[in-house]
């Protein structure tokens, strides 16, 4: 089995407290990024004081109806997919492990598409549920086909698997979608994998489910940690892999599918942000992860931001932008051998 | 004196003599009258049904009262997903026996993609109008995506597996920014190229017929060398380059010419996903043979297309999907029960 097969390496603590302050900042940078950069600029300090005292100008306005809630729920979502990324590269040991490469992002919009067409739900919190059971079947099924026949779940089986899973389901939704317009209309807000017009309803629904996630995959960080190490060993060290990957999984299904109900299938955050932060901060779970919350959502709100600006007026998806960078991430995680070897 | 190869006849035509393998013909034959069928079935079932009889006639020239309905509308349809099945059959089977992986198709290492990222992203933004521009677009997409794959994944050599990774985000990239083309182009363009990306066969002309056949007819020469050659590259590299074969000359023809053929095939008709392969996968189980069979790849091709689009209209009649959508949904699963019974980590 292919596996991310450093031993647990640390770096100094003050290293790693200099990179989580570093990563702070980044991420501070982005959200004020995010609040005053689009097709109208609003000055750093306007921005920050129609936050702090309100205010009825144009700028302050804008920022406050329409770029925070955008910004807190590109907050909320580039953790999740942060997280999920790096819980789920631990319980499969496969470096290219992410929700949208594995299909489990489409699994859960299937489960949208679902609850918006046959039972006609309507709301976000109603969503989510639908978002889990998909991610969840996509997940487990994905993960059986890549791991039986000889050699388990190589990179290649699970990146195959995750693809043809993600082509099954998209061929199922467009199925749907042809035939069923009152769902398309609903669908195509979302499936794009945007932040556009999202409401901070969206934000306040999705928090409960972020925490639960979250609590999950930090309770298995020890034992990812000791799964890094191969199964028998950690068997061998008194670790219960079977809890921790079924634990870790679980967090990673809640946090994939309220991201994705959110807003829609965002792929490469989960692939990119977790490998940046084990360069960071060595392989100690508990670091990976909490790192990766935090750079997270610092790319994909440059990523939004980004979109904003590169070809004005309109706006590019961050979920195209964020398939144009973690592209070249996977290209270079690949080039690198051990990656291959299976 | 004879050479006991069995399961291989010898044909002779005056001074000319050929090893025939015997399965292959069969097998040929059987997927031809396969193929009739289906293409008959295709033509006689839709939203009216038509008799086989009064499809001879239109077929035939003869006066038919069904001229409208099955010359008009239906040919030219069928007529598009049999050359485009045609098309991807051979390419995967091209493709794949390059690559010695029955995963490495078009499709998967981003050709697919490129050839309908540059078709769309140009159709959008206007810039290509006519359909007689699609294809040259299509194959200039398609060979730039090729290339991009193989240079990212050369390191020191060449590795399916990197190849085959390589392939899937390069993919995956090209059709994040082919939905941004369509979201993003002007209008009306935007809407032309959002049909031309779904439609698939829906509403195809005997345009894009035309330009296929014609592509198809130019490759014949160069299909037969490659089925020359690709016994050849059959054996082990050493054993190869022993006999005095040029390698890695053979091989790049030979996926030079898959790549034009995958390409020019989505510029007819759309991605038409899994055809190029699960075709060579299903024609060598049948013809039980040591290599991919071009021959009986390309009719495989044809048959499924054909088939799929016919399911594609009735499946949901009166509404009609398009043709891609149930090649993915035969396809996927084809693709995961490769995956399952594949031995060896995928390679």
């Amino acid at each position: 089995m292919p596996a991310i097969t450093e031993p647990v390496r640390s770096a100094p603590p003050h290293r790693r407290i200099l990179w989580l302050t570093a990563a702070v900042a980044v991420l501070l940078a982005a959200v004020l990024l995010s609040l005053t950069v689009g097709s109208r600029t609003v000055p750093f300090g306007e921005a920050v004081s129609a936050l702090l005292h309100g205010g009825d100008t144009a700028n302050a306005v804008v920022v406050r109806e329409l770029r925070l809630p955008r910004t807190v729920v590109g907050l909320a979502v580039g953790a999740a997919l942060g997280l999920a990324g790096a819980v789920m590269q631990g319980i499969t040991r496969n470096p290219i492990a992410e929700p949208g490469i594995l299909g489990v992002s489409q699994g859960a919009a299937a489960g949208v598409v679902f609850a918006i067409s046959v039972l006609g739900v309507g709301s976000l919190a109603g969503y989510v549920w639908f978002g889990f059971a998909g991610a969840a079947i996509a997940a487990v099924l994905v993960y059986l086909l890549a791991g039986t026949g000889r050699g388990g779940a190589t990179p290649v089986k699970l990146a195959l698997a995750g693809s043809a899973m993600t082509a099954f389901i998209a061929s199922l939704i467009s199925t749907v979608l042809t035939t069923d317009a009152a769902t398309m209309d609903q669908f195509r807000f979302w499936h794009v994998g945007s932040l556009a017009g999202r409401t901070s309803d969206v934000a306040w629904q999705l928090l409960p489910f972020l925490l639960v996630g979250t609590v999950l995959v930090f309770a298995v960080a020890r034992g990812l940690d000791a799964l890094a190490l191969g199964d028998d060993t950690a068997k061998g060290l008194g670790a219960r892999t079977g809890t921790t990957r079924a634990v870790g999984a679980l967090g990673a299904t809640v946090l994939t599918g309220s991201a994705v109900a959110a807003a829609g299938p965002i792929a490469f955050v989960g692939l990119a942000v977790p490998h940046a932060a084990r360069a960071l901060v060595g392989t100690d779970h508990r670091w990976v992860l909490t790192l990766s919350a935090l750079l997270g959502p610092a790319l994909l709100l440059l990523a939004d931001t980004l979109g904003r600006v590169v070809f004005p007026p309109s706006e590019v998806p961050a979920g195209v932008m964020t398939a144009l960078v973690g592209v070249p991430v996977l290209v270079a995680l690949v080039r690198r051998k051990k990656v291959v070897a299976a | 004196m004879s050479l006991p190869l069995s399961g291989y006849s010898v044909a002779r035509f005056g001074p000319a003599s050929f090893l025939v393998h015997r399965r292959s013909v069969a097998v040929a034959a059987a997927l031809l009258v396969l193929l009739s069928g289906a293409v008959v079935a295709s033509l006689c079932l839709g939203q009216s049904t038509v008799s086989p009889a009064s499809v001879l006639d239109v077929l035939l020239g003869r006066p038919s009262p069904d001229q409208l309905v099955v010359g008009e509308l239906r040919l030219p349809r069928v007529t598009a997903g049999l050359l485009v099945g045609l098309a991807l059959g051979l390419a995967g089977a091209l493709i794949q026996t390059v690559a010695r992986n029955p995963l490495a198709s078009p499709d998967v290492i981003g050709v697919s993609h490129g050839a309908s990222a540059v078709v769309v992203g140009l159709m959008a933004f206007g810039y290509v109008q006519t359909a007689r521009q699609v294809p040259w677009v299509a194959v200039a997409g398609g060979l730039a995506a090729g290339l991009l794959v193989y240079l990212l994944a050369w390191r020191r050599g060449m590795h399916a597996q990197r190849f085959v990774l390589v392939g899937i985000g390069i993919s995956i990239a090209l059709s994040s920014l082919t939905s941004l083309f369509l979201t993003k182009g002007d209008g009306l363009q935007a809407q032309q190229a959002k049909v031309w990306m779904t439609g698939s066969l829906n509403g195809a002309g005997f345009d894009q017929s035309t330009w296929l056949a014609w592509v198809l007819l130019a490759s014949v020469p160069a299909v037969l060398w490659a089925a020359r050659a690709q016994r050849s590259i059959s054996f082990d590299d050493s054993t190869a380059v022993g006999l005095g074969l040029r390698l890695n000359r053979i091989r790049l023809g030979m996926a030079l010419l898959g790549i034009v053929l995958a390409s020019c095939a989505t510029g007819a008709a759309g991605p038409v996903d899994f055809v190029a392969l699960m075709a060579p996968q299903i024609a060598v189980r049948l013809v039980r043979g040591a290599q991919l069979p071009l021959f009986c790849s390309a009719l495989t091709g044809a048959v499924v297309v054909v088939l799929a689009d016919l399911l594609a209209r009735r499946l949901l009649a009166p509404v009609e999907l398009p043709v891609g959508v149930v090649t993915a949904l035969v396809g996927a699963p084809y693709l995961m029960w490769l995956l399952i019974r594949s031995r060896r980590g995928g390679s």
